[in-house]
């Protein structure tokens, strides 16, 4: 498919270009120019006749020829080979001045590469230039079912391990069980008496746990669907909680500024991670470290180290609440989504790795593929899809509300992608959730790449 | 292949070369060592009048005991300002350490970021660098076990102290420790080389109480320092925004806590009421408009139908007027002509005069007796004014009916036997005697005294006066118990049948001819007699 030739400004144009120069040149960029041998010569044949044509007759001293190729580069031009009652005694002097030596140890790795590009000036135009890397094509991803029921925004969304059915938590106060195949209801389990805020599902025992605005964290037991526990200890609404993945282990996070780790079967409040100044929205658990990750409406994100149960390292680069974090599944890398950009880190330090932005909106989730689609929905109702490498912002969706809502009740509080990677459902403020699915039709042509890379990278953040 | 290879070495040095070779001479002739020149203080006996004073001064040693100085060789003895500055720091790198202030109270390898290097975003070229990928499963697995045991401890420890008292656990209490000592010769541990430790864990009594009170409350102490924030900071707000986020005060239209006052144009201003141009339906003025119209139709075609009524009655009107009046005439006419038959001409006209005259009146008095034999609701005039009331009378303005006598003497003067003190009435105040007659006289007292005619319910009930009383319809279905049933009832009291006997009593009396017994009895017999026939 042919594309439109665009009209830009001169602005555009120019920075166009700029980049295309950076690109080629910036392997070579600190590299001086590659020297021709016949041109040099040349140069050096005429510069000695029209500057030194008078002393050429003189004696060239071979020592000197030595030390020269022995001290190579050196900026200053100092003679170092005077006249030769001095060649012994500034031989010697060479050895004690450690100051010149480091002068020198410092010199020569640039100037050994110099040397080394210069041995290969030749072959440096066939390699190429670290370029920036394309994205990876992902097919867009189209809305296929519209499931409703609840009577009041969903307000979290977990997918059982065996890829059966997925649960959904609402401001309805109840939690409804949906078969992920058909998006037929299978369960409704009431108990909460205020917004079920979060769910979770156990893959290590036949347990769903969930929290809610009523202060109270329930796990139900699967078999009996009754409640069998109750973990007390929060002094507000509790927000958001996780499993880890091979400890027994229950995390809750809560808006009196606290998230508490639980064990499972005791019911015994282990550890209370304190720190943050502000409601702690969302909380992530790993086995590998840091294991706790929290992120809160004072802007930071705080890695916990959960032997200690203390702070690791925090991270304060966001502006706004940080309402959402997500570990990519393959990689040893998270993001974290708040209202003013989507940021990329590298565990176990917090690493910043990139900024994704243009999702100018209150992001409430992300959500990541093995592919690399990273989702983030908006209070606003509407999706982005990025590429995770790149940053790319490959597919924008605003789907429509539920007949019977008004226009701004579009907003997506929960998203998650299913064991299988396929199928994206979203929890969402108009009461419906919103299957998604890749849509099989698109091609790389039907869909192109359409990139536009910002050529200052080193902004300021 | 630099130009100086191509060139001759030049004989003579120039300047940089001259002072570079000085230096060199010059540091030739010393030792390599570091030299330090040193000012040692005057050797002991030579120090009369010397002062140390700076720490140089004091040489290897400490300070002069001869001296009477104040000597704080090495800064010693001196009052120190303590200042919670922090010394400046250099790293390995000979740099100066900025982020010591961001790292104060926290471990030296905690993970702080401080720099402007930390903020700039890194490209990732290449996905399989060994930086992202995880940490492989036997990293994991032991971080898990060490995760595990440590919150396992910590769970336990929580839980025993709400757990009741269990027998004491033993601690095998058999460690042995071989402990070289430093200090050894022959005066240090009698000689031996080594010792050995037994070391025991000390017993816990297992009733013992907590020993340390931990329901003190103590502020917290100071929190980490707090982490240098990596971002730029927020936008300075101009007038123009925040000029567009202002929030008018709420007025409520229903509360006011405080009780504040405010005039009606803030009160409405919320409304809007005065922003939007009121949008009335013409559907209004339409529907008002066509009941007008139907109003005014339905007017007419009343109007219409009632002079079209009117007309007819008269019409009828007429006709029956001409059919009495043709009635009247042959009357008229059949007394004429028996009368002509009466009447001989040849009386004088006189006779013939006072006849005519006593006809008229005759004809007169006829005509009177018929119309109120006609019409009795049609009363004459005097007969109305004889039911007026007096209020009414003295309102319309009717004259007196009082004989207009010469003169009206005071009647209360005549028919008088008292004597010279009477008439006065003994000097009483409250009598009323301003008239000595009634008004309109006596006689009328007869007719104002309420007599109700028989007709005067016809306007109310019609004629069906008697039938609406008789009437069934107020008879309920199912009456009380212990009511007594079916009389109905003929008046306002309804007289039960003689209990006593009294009438057949009377009747005997009467019989008797009240001869017998002149009782009492009799009177009120005759009473209960009339109560009896009058309600008959």
């Amino acid at each position: 498919l042919l594309q439109d030739v665009q009209k830009h400004s001169v602005h555009t144009l120019v920075f166009r270009s700029l980049k295309r120069t950076h690109d080629m040149f910036v392997s070579d960029h600190a590299k001086s120019v590659a020297m021709d041998d016949e041109s040099f010569k040349i140069k050096m044949d005429v510069k000695l006749k029209a500057d030194y044509g008078a002393v050429l007759h003189m004696p060239v001293l071979k020592e000197g020829k030595d030390r020269v190729s022995q001290l190579p580069g050196s900026l200053h031009q100092i003679y170092t080979q005077p006249g030769v009652a001095l060649t012994a005694d500034t031989k010697m002097h060479r050895n004690p001045s450690e100051g010149g030596i480091h002068s020198m140890a410092l010199a020569l790795p640039p100037s050994q590469s110099l040397m080394e590009g210069g041995g290969t000036r030749n072959s440096s135009l066939m390699r190429k230039a670290p370029t920036m890397p394309k994205p990876q094509w992902h097919p867009p991803w189209k809305l296929f079912r519209v499931i409703s029921g609840h009577l009041g925004w969903v307000r979290s969304i977990a997918v059982e391990p065996g890829n059966q059915w997925f649960v959904t938590g609402s401001a309805d106060r109840t939690i409804k069980i949906w078969d992920l195949a058909s998006g037929k209801l299978k369960l409704s389990l009431t108990g909460h008496i205020s917004t079920v805020r979060g769910v979770a599902v156990s893959s290590r025992s036949p347990y769903l746990f969930s929290c809610g605005e009523d202060k109270q964290v329930k796990c139900w037991d699967l078999e009996y669907n009754k409640v069998i526990r109750h973990y007390h200890g929060h002094l507000s609404a509790v927000y958001d909680l996780d499993l880890h993945p091979t400890i027994d282990v229950l995390v809750t996070c809560s808006r009196d500024a606290t998230a508490r780790v639980w064990d499972i079967r005791t019911k015994a409040n282990v550890h209370t991670l304190t720190g943050h100044t502000n409601t702690v929205a969302t909380v992530r658990c790993q086995a590998a470290e840091p294991q706790i990750i929290t992120g809160s409406h004072d802007s930071t994100i705080r890695l916990w180290d959960l032997i200690a149960g203390k702070t690791r390292a925090t991270l304060t680069n966001h502006k706004k609440s940080v309402r959402t974090i997500v570990q990519h599944p393959r990689q040893y890398t998270f993001a974290s989504g708040s209202a003013d950009n989507i940021k990329q880190w590298m565990f176990p330090d917090g690493n910043f790795i990139q900024n994704l932005s243009g999702h100018n909106a209150i992001i409430n989730t992300l959500a990541v593929n093995s592919d690399g689609v990273l989702v983030s929905g908006a209070d606003n109702g509407t999706i982005h899809m990025w590429d995770w490498r790149t940053g790319y912002n490959f597919q924008r969706i605003h789907a429509a509300v539920q007949p019977g809502s008004l226009d701004s009740e579009s907003g997506i509080f929960a998203c998650m992608f299913d064991h299988s990677e396929s199928r994206l459902i979203t929890a969402e403020a108009d009461k419906t959730i919103k299957v998604y699915k890749e849509d099989d039709m698109a091609t790389e042509e039907s869909h192109p790449i359409n990139w536009k890379p910002e050529i200052l990278k080193r902004k300021r953040f | 292949m630099s130009l100086t290879s191509f060139l001759p070495a030049p004989t003579q040095l120039s300047q940089d070369q001259l002072e570079a070779e000085e230096r060199l001479r010059a540091q030739k002739s010393y030792s390599t060592a570091l030299v330090s020149s040193r000012r040692e203080p005057p050797p002991y006996g030579h120090r009369k009048g010397w002062v140390p004073r700076s720490l140089e001064d004091f040489g290897d040693g400490g300070a002069f005991p001869e001296i009477h100085v104040a000597q704080f060789p090495l800064e010693m003895g001196r009052k120190k300002k303590t200042s919670n500055a922090l010394a400046v720091q250099v790293d390995a790198e000979g740099k100066i350490k900025y982020d010591a202030i961001a790292r104060q109270g926290q471990n030296k390898d905690k993970v702080v970021f401080s720099k402007y290097t930390d903020l700039l975003p890194k490209e990732v070229l290449n996905e399989d660098t060994p930086e992202l990928q995880k940490p492989d499963e036997e990293a994991v697995k032991e971080l898990t076990e060490k995760t595990r045991a440590a919150l396992d401890k910590q769970v336990s420890q929580k839980i025993a102290a709400a757990m009741p008292v269990r027998a004491a656990d033993k601690q095998a209490p058999a460690q042995y420790i071989r402990y070289t000592p430093s200090q050894q010769g022959v005066a240090f541990n009698s000689g031996a080389k080594q010792r050995v430790i037994r070391m025991v864990e000390m017993q816990k009594d297992p009733m013992e109480p907590p020993r340390f009170k931990i329901n003190k409350k103590i502020p917290r102490g100071p929190p980490s320092p707090p982490a240098p924030v990596m971002h730029s900071p927020s936008r300075k707000m101009t007038v123009k925004e925040q000029q567009e986020w202002k929030i008018p005060p709420c007025i409520s239209n229903w509360k006011n806590a405080k009780g504040y006052t405010i005039p009606l144009d803030k009160r409405l201003a919320a409304d809007g009421r005065g922003l939007q141009t009121v949008h009335i339906n013409e559907n209004f003025a339409k529907l008002a408009e066509a009941l007008y119209i139907a109003d005014r139709k339905a007017r007419e075609a009343v109007e219409m139908r009632a002079q079209v009524e009117k007309k007819m009655a008269q019409k009828e009107k007429e006709k029956k007027e001409e059919k009495l009046r043709e009635l009247a005439q042959m009357a008229r006419d059949r007394r004429a002509g028996i009368k002509s038959h009466g009447d001989k001409g040849g009386e004088d006209g006189e006779a013939r005069e006072r006849d005519e005259i006593r006809h008229e009146r005759r004809k007169e008095r006829q005509h009177d007796r018929n119309i109120s034999r006609a019409a009795p609701d049609k009363r004459s005039k005097l007969q109305r004014d004889q039911d007026r009331d007096i209020s009414e009378l003295i309102a319309l303005g009717v004259p007196n009916p009082r004989s207009a006598s010469e003169a009206q003497y005071d009647q209360r003067l005549f028919n008088q036997s008292k004597g010279m003190d009477s008439g006065f009435a003994g000097g009483e105040d409250e009598t009323y005697n301003v008239y000595d007659q009634p008004f309109r006289g006596g006689r009328d007292m007869a007719s104002n005294i309420y007599r109700p005619s028989k007709n005067i319910d016809k306007d109310t009930y019609t004629d069906d006066f008697d039938t609406l009383m008789q009437n069934n319809r107020f008879v309920p279905d199912k009456e009380f118990s212990g009511a007594d049933h079916g009389q109905r009832r003929e008046g306002p009291v309804q007289f039960e049948e003689d209990p006593f006997g009294l009438d057949k009593f009377l009747e005997e009396a009467k019989q008797h001819g009240g001869s017998k017994r002149p009782s009492t009895s009799g009177r009120s017999k005759d009473d209960y007699h009339d109560k009896k026939r009058r309600k008959e």
